[in-house]
């Protein structure tokens, strides 16, 4: 990170090199956000931001800078504003960019973005002028020189920008060297996509560590045997261990007859799993953070609250 | 190089002749890229003939040209037909895009009231495996990223078109447009840099396309 300034909780907490825990929130296609913001008020106590999604899986859902805006000034939340290139070209990001700051919004993930043909409008034109390390190199470059194409911005954006990794992307040495780019475009921090293999995570953050990007692991909790099934089957290329999926079965089947009983029982598997898990990554000084994605399960924060703090 | 051509349903040229009121038609097929494609040719020509005529359209001349696209090979080969073209209610042509509009410039000064329709949607500039197996593999971006990517085109291999890939949608090395099934066109660069020795060029950070360019109708003009 070649800029000292911090804009954000997040930008300050990454410059002091506190552990960082951060959310996810994903909007849905309505544009009442009544929902989103009380998911974000119960994890508001135990994370320092949280991701608003755009419309992932190409699944048009409403404008994400639009519901950043809302969480952060209805639940007093942070929001990692993720912007993905497919839907809007530079000259229109660059506008966007501004109209973030223009709203507080100081921190941004920069993606890819899933394909519109993947989605419910598959007719849209995908865009992709930008991609998400030039997307990052274009965030850098209006708020470190406060220009853009050589032209002044009157009053630039203040934003920190991040960036995605894949640690379960094979062949893992062209993610790795796709990452160096993302560094070399700005990157100030990384958050992972899911992970549940720990050799592999291992491999995979030992090789990005030359790069100097602080990483946020991307974690999924899983609320339930029918979520763990679910991400199991339809996310491509991420699988839950099946030990896992066998111990939420048991769960599930064990304690149907009492609720209570059986949420207890899923909160306290996930800390064991993602204990031991968090806890060899930090020995290995291989983290600087959890970024977890599980969402409508804004319960499981105090017990991750818990993990960072029993393996700082 | 083909320009690659698919025939649009038959019902679609039917209700654009019936659009335009035609009786007359002359044909004109393509005997190169579209005779390739078997959306034109000799046979094609033969094939839409017999067809328009069944539903009671009277063909005045067929002209199976080598190169429709070409304006002085149309020029000729449309003057030796002047008298059927001038008894047509319109052109039906068996070709590319390129193909109409070709026809429609030669046409532009004596038969400027005639439409040019046509049967066939352009698909690519096409690379051949063998006759019905044809692949996109150049885009014609004007802008050629070839010589850094290990002689495979992200523009066109890749579904994005990122300049810096792979992206997130890339698992085990295929692509999540067309759920799967088709190979990453990123990991097909990294796998060809990596056989000849040249990942330094897979690490280089990209910037993205300039498309100040883009906005006029492109041409080449060198004399």
């Amino acid at each position: 990170m070649e800029s000292n300034h911090a804009y954000s909780k997040l930008g300050e907490a990454l410059a002091k090199g506190d552990f960082i825990l951060t959310g996810e929130l994903e909007p849905e296609k309505t544009c009442d956000l009544s929902h989103l913001v009380h998911e974000a008020k119960e994890m508001a106590p135990y994370v320092i931001a949280a991701n608003v999604t755009d419309s992932p899986l190409g699944i048009v859902t409403i404008n994400s800078l639009a519901a950043s805006y809302i969480v952060q000034r209805d639940a007093g939340l942070e929001a990692i504003w993720q912007m993905t290139v497919r839907d809007v070209n530079k000259l229109g990001i660059a506008g966007m960019l501004m109209g973030a700051q223009a709203l507080g919004i100081h921190n941004i993930l920069s993606l890819t973005g899933d394909h519109p043909n993947m989605g419910d409008m598959p007719e849209s034109k995908p865009v992709f002028d930008l991609d998400s390390a030039t997307l990052v190199k274009l965030v850098r470059e209006m708020v470190d020189t406060g220009k853009i194409n050589g032209h002044e911005i009157e009053a630039p954006p203040k934003i920190h920008v991040g960036a995605a990794a894949n640690p379960n992307a094979e062949p893992m040495e062209a993610e790795v060297l796709k990452i160096g780019r993302k560094a070399e475009a700005g990157a100030e921090f990384i958050q992972t996509q899911v992970v549940y293999d720990l050799d592999r995570t291992i491999e995979f953050l030992t090789a990005i560590r030359k790069y100097n990007v602080p990483v946020l692991l991307g974690i999924f909790p899983m609320k339930s045997y029918g979520i763990a099934k679910g991400f199991d089957t339809f996310v491509p290329g991420v699988s839950v261990p099946k030990d896992i999926l066998a111990k939420w079965k048991g769960i599930k089947t064990d304690l149907k007859t009492d609720k209570k009983l059986q949420k207890e029982a899923y909160d306290q598997a996930n800390y064991e799993f993602f204990k031991p898990f968090i806890t060899e990554l930090r020995k290995k000084k291989l983290l600087d953070g959890i970024h977890c994605m599980a969402v409508h399960y804004p319960r499981i924060f105090p017990k991750l609250e818990e993990v960072i703090k029993s393996t700082n | 190089m083909v320009v690659i051509t698919t025939k649009k349903p038959d019902e679609e040229v039917f209700e654009a002749l019936e659009n335009y009121n035609i009786k007359k038609l002359t044909l004109v097929s393509c005997a190169t890229c579209a005779a390739l494609c078997q959306t034109g040719g000799t046979e094609g020509a033969k094939e839409w003939k017999d067809k328009l005529e069944g539903k009671g359209y009277e063909i005045e001349a067929v002209v199976v040209s080598e190169d429709v696209c070409d304006n002085r090979v149309m020029k000729k080969d449309l003057r030796k037909v002047d008298d059927e073209v001038k008894s047509s209610d319109a052109i039906l042509t068996l070709s590319c895009g390129l193909g109409v509009q070709s026809i429609v410039e030669v046409l532009a000064n004596k038969y400027p009231e005639k439409p040019v329709l046509v049967t066939n949607n352009t698909e690519f500039i096409g690379m051949t495996e063998r006759i019905g197996r044809f692949y996109k593999r150049c885009q014609a971006c004007g802008d050629c990223l070839l010589n850094y990517t290990g002689g495979v085109c992200p523009i066109a291999t890749c579904a994005k078109g990122l300049m810096n890939g792979p992206c997130g949608g890339m698992v085990d090395g295929k692509c999540e447009v067309g759920n799967y099934e088709r190979d990453c066109g990123w990991i097909l660069i990294f796998n060809r840099l990596k056989a000849i020795g040249r990942l330094d060029l897979f690490t280089k950070l990209r910037d993205a396309r300039d498309w100040s360019d883009s906005g006029h109708q492109q041409e080449v003009i060198f004399r």
